[in-house]
């Protein structure tokens, strides 16, 4: 069992609160255009928490990672995408299939943490910031 | 006539989808180098490995997204592409 490191606990929890902002806006939007129903709710939750477990995955994996040698630590990243994307895989195939969730709030979620790390590095090169606050400069 | 349309489009929807997952095997490339180049550096110089792996995360997170927009095309031709497509069929022989 990989204990999570300090960096990856704090990347996750702000890609967690990005994509639950941004997760309570197309609710938001789904009720302003009048589409809103149960399956859109429960899509959304399923999508978001898929995100979220797969961004911690990758983190659990890069961490790991970085422990071994160079050619070990690529091999692990290629097994660790593919397995994270066959997961992504079955989810997407759930949310396709079954009539409780809706496809496309199903499928959205998962690019959330893409335009968390865009609204980041906007924010961070408008302050003129290090990405991790500067906590690690050398 | 109209069974062997369905077929085609049936049949081209899951090619359309078996050709757009190959774009999926990019990122675990990708993300691979990245993370060899880290290890690189990391070993380079130690004090440095909390802001090489937010930098990398950051960088896994984008290098992903490719992955997943060949998934959702993927799931959109096998799964809602063929229905409309019937559909439109349907409608145009009547």
């Amino acid at each position: 069992m990989i204990k999570p490191d300090k960096t990856v606990m704090k990347e996750t929890g702000f890609m967690a609160v990005f994509s639950l902002i941004a997760s309570v806006l197309m609710q938001a939007v789904f009720l302003i255009i009048g589409k809103w129903n149960l399956s859109v709710l429960l899509g959304n939750l399923i999508g978001y928490a898929v995100s979220i477990l797969n961004f911690f995955l990758m983190g659990l994996s890069v961490q790991h990672s970085c422990d071994k040698n160079e050619k070990e630590a690529a091999g692990f990243m290629r097994a660790s995408q593919i397995l994270r994307m066959f997961m992504l895989f079955v989810v997407a195939i759930l949310g396709a299939v079954l009539d409780c969730f809706n496809i496309v709030t199903t499928l959205i979620p998962l690019f959330f943490p893409r335009v968390a790390v865009f609204f980041r590095q906007s924010f961070m090169k408008k302050n003129g910031g290090d990405s991790d606050g500067g906590e690690n400069r050398v | 006539m109209t069974e062997l349309a369905i077929g085609i489009i049936l049949g081209c929807c899951a090619l359309g989808a078996g050709v757009a997952m190959i774009a999926g095997i990019g990122p675990g490339i990708g993300e691979g180098n990245a993370v060899a180049k880290a290890c690189e550096a990391i070993g380079r110089q130690p004090e440095c490995r909390g802001q090489v792996t937010t930098t990398m995360l950051m960088g896994c997170a984008v290098a992903e997204t490719t992955g997943l927009y060949a998934l959702v095309i993927a799931i959109l031709l096998i799964f809602v592409a063929p229905q409309r497509l019937v559909d439109i069929l349907m409608n145009i022989v009547g």
